[in-house]
């Protein structure tokens, strides 16, 4: 039992940082009409900076993490300007492979910038430790985890008060739903889409940050983490923000279960899954529901045309 | 030129493979050219030939399930590293802990074909199912599953990290290894691998353009240009789609089962979705939808790391202490050059060479 609890605990934290990548996915898709593949990228930039002020530079810890969130902000908005905006209109898989693109520039920088070691992202509470865990009744909790799942909450509720009543947030779901009655209402689209891009950077970094901080650190394969997002989205419903966040907490927990719990798996079904089962255990639950249900579960069905 | 070359009097000779003599000139003399190559150009250009010519096969593929028929597939990747594996159990080595059987190329060289079609077949009636975007994303889903059996079947894939010797390259007994003599001729390994990379890079090349002039070439394209009004005219969308995606697994695993065993060994790491999203890339960059389009894609890719290397040799930076690595140079280049396509050249560069031809054609007169 202690075992399940403590699996559902840490299921539920990553599924709390995946659904802030899986929300700038969201926001992105529904805005646009592009998917996003850089978004993972950016969650590792966003730690970057973070660690490059935080450790190498020694600036205070909290400076560096609000700085470095909106740095990232800041990039997103320049790589839509500069390189998606030209795009605006063309198939959303040729803008998705330019995203891939993006990606590959983002990480091989990063890449070399990281190099073989893996780097910390330093401390924000030095007296108390964001290394540290606490111990409710057998199951052991990283106040990482606990700061990621209520990070989510906040973020969460902050955001759909934004969109409900601010100006821009209603400007944004109007864009969303039709681009071009919007630009009639004199809705700046353009000024819509450097916001939902700056939003989804600002996510991202906060997610990489909660990836590779504390003990998790930040490698050259960091980012591999930050994908899993995209099955969240994908299982959720590409336009829908509810959904990102349900099919983030379904991964995250499929994940948990399948590392605490693969043994008991294997015996059931016969045959070993091999190591690191639980980090493809996403990618065949997206798999199976994509083929039953293409929309995901929350997505809007689309209607066909000939 | 004599007569009337665009003046076709029938339908045969408009939609011959080469339709006109210049075209026809062009290719004998190009094939020549290749031919050559190999014995006038340094080892380290004959390797990188000899990839770019197998890299182009499973462009082609690629090309046929995605550029013709517009179905998206994310994992071409996988279906090179399921002919890799065949062909490494076939015609590797047995050691401990991998098998082999140490067959000759021209069993494992089809078979390796034939085990990622059938592969491709399993996976096609998701396409039925799933159209432009969710078909792309189940087949990322595809790339991770695909590569966490390849490093946990330790047995065939000798597991992430180690990984296996490839199939030996030993066509009807005889070994690569050993090099030909003809006369003075003396052809050593690479040289021989580069006449095969070549011979079978041409092969597919004319299986691909033989596709485009048939019934199941203009399936292919009606299917891409709007699936509902094909099927509306009778085109049978499973059976059209389940064959695209065969033949371009078979072109994939042809590739994977030579390239692996020119270069000697293979790690299951490789196959990721990098490797997946590079022959993506190589379409892209080299024109989706022609005949010639992944052939440029694909020694533009392959011989890049040549060209950079032989640039900064010219401009003395090479040896230096430069911020990226020349790995992550070509990486950058690559990326750069995917995102520039996309934005001013979607046609590639066919559709740079399209410009070009139709320029010469009629200089100096603008028409």
């Amino acid at each position: 039992m202690i075992i399940f609890l403590q699996a559902t605990a840490e299921g539920l934290a990553l599924g709390a940082v995946y659904s802030l990548v899986a929300i700038g996915f969201v926001l992105i898709y529904k805005a646009m009409d592009v998917l996003s593949f850089a978004q993972p990228a950016l969650a590792v930039v966003g730690a970057a900076f973070i660690s490059a002020l935080a450790v190498d530079r020694g600036v205070p810890f909290w400076i560096a993490f609000i700085v470095g969130i909106v740095l990232t902000g800041i990039l997103s908005l320049i790589i839509e300007r500069t390189f998606l905006r030209p795009m605006v209109g063309e198939p959303v898989f040729s803008v998705a492979i330019l995203t891939i693109g993006i990606d590959i520039l983002l990480r091989t920088v990063l890449d070399n910038w990281i190099g073989l070691n893996p780097r910390y992202l330093g401390d924000p509470f030095p007296s108390f430790g964001n290394f540290g865990s606490i111990n409710i009744g057998g199951v052991v909790l990283k106040y990482l985890e606990i700061s990621a799942f209520l990070t989510a909450v906040v973020v969460i509720i902050l955001l759909s008060i934004f969109f409900k009543k601010s100006k821009y947030g209603v400007a944004m779901r109007a864009t969303s739903f039709d681009q071009e009655a919007a630009l009639a209402q004199g809705i700046d689209v353009g000024k819509i889409f450097a916001l939902v891009w700056f939003i989804a950077g600002m996510l991202a970094s906060f997610a990489g940050f909660f990836i590779t901080g504390g003990f998790n650190t930040l490698t050259q394969f960091s980012f591999i983490s930050a994908l899993r997002a995209l099955p969240a989205v994908v299982i959720g419903g590409l336009d829908s923000i509810p959904g990102a966040v349900v099919g983030s907490l379904i991964i995250g927990l499929t994940q948990g279960y399948v590392a605490y719990f693969q043994a008991d798996m294997e015996s059931l079904v016969g045959f070993p899954l091999g190591s690191g089962f639980s980090l493809v255990a996403p990618y065949l639950i997206m798999f199976v529901i994509l083929l039953v249900k293409p929309d995901g579960l929350f997505g809007t069905e689309e209607v066909e045309r000939v | 030129m004599r007569g009337r070359p665009n003046l076709y009097t029938d339908y045969r000779k408009e939609s011959a493979v080469l339709p006109n003599l210049t075209q026809k000139f062009w290719f004998v003399v190009l094939l020549f050219f290749a031919f050559s190559l190999c014995l006038i150009a340094s080892d380290y250009w004959i390797l990188l030939l000899t990839t770019s010519f197998l890299i182009a096969v499973a462009a082609w593929g690629l090309n046929i399930v995605s550029g013709f028929a517009g179905q998206i597939s994310l994992a071409h990747g996988v279906f090179v590293g399921i002919g890799t594996y065949t062909a490494s159990v076939l015609g590797g080595v047995a050691t401990t802990y991998v098998i082999g059987y140490e067959l000759d190329m021209i069993i494992w060289l089809p078979l390796s074909g034939l085990s990622a079609a059938l592969i491709g077949l399993l996976i096609a009636p998701i396409s039925v199912r799933l159209k432009g975007l969710n078909l792309g994303l189940v087949t990322l889903a595809l790339v991770f599953i695909g590569s966490h059996l390849f490093s946990n079947l330790k047995f065939i894939t000798g597991g992430a990290g180690l990984g296996r010797k490839a199939a030996k390259l030993v066509l009807f007994g005889f070994d690569f290894d050993e090099g030909l003599v003809i006369g003075n001729l003396i052809l050593e390994k690479n040289q021989l691998t580069y006449i095969l990379a070549l011979f079978v890079c041409v092969l597919a090349g004319l299986g691909v353009k033989n596709l485009t002039r048939s019934k199941t070439g203009r399936a292919y394209s009606a299917i891409r240009d709007g699936d509902i009004a094909a099927e509306a005219i009778g085109i049978n969308l499973f059976k059209f789609k389940s064959s695209a995606f065969a033949l371009s697994s078979f072109y994939a695993g042809i590739t994977g089962a030579l390239m692996f065993s020119v270069s000697g060994g293979v790690e299951p790491g490789t196959f990721n979705l990098i490797y997946s999203v590079t022959f993506i890339a190589i379409v892209i960059i080299g024109g989706g939808g022609t005949v010639l389009g992944p052939l440029f894609g694909a020694l533009f890719f392959s011989l890049m790391p040549g060209a950079i290397q032989t640039a900064m040799h010219s401009f003395g930076f090479l040896g230096q202490d430069l911020a990226l690595s020349l790995g992550q140079i070509e990486r950058v280049i690559f990326g750069l050059f995917i995102i520039l396509f996309l934005i001013f050249e979607p046609r590639g560069l066919w559709g740079i060479w399209f410009r070009l031809r139709n320029y010469f054609k009629a200089w100096p007169f603008s028409y």
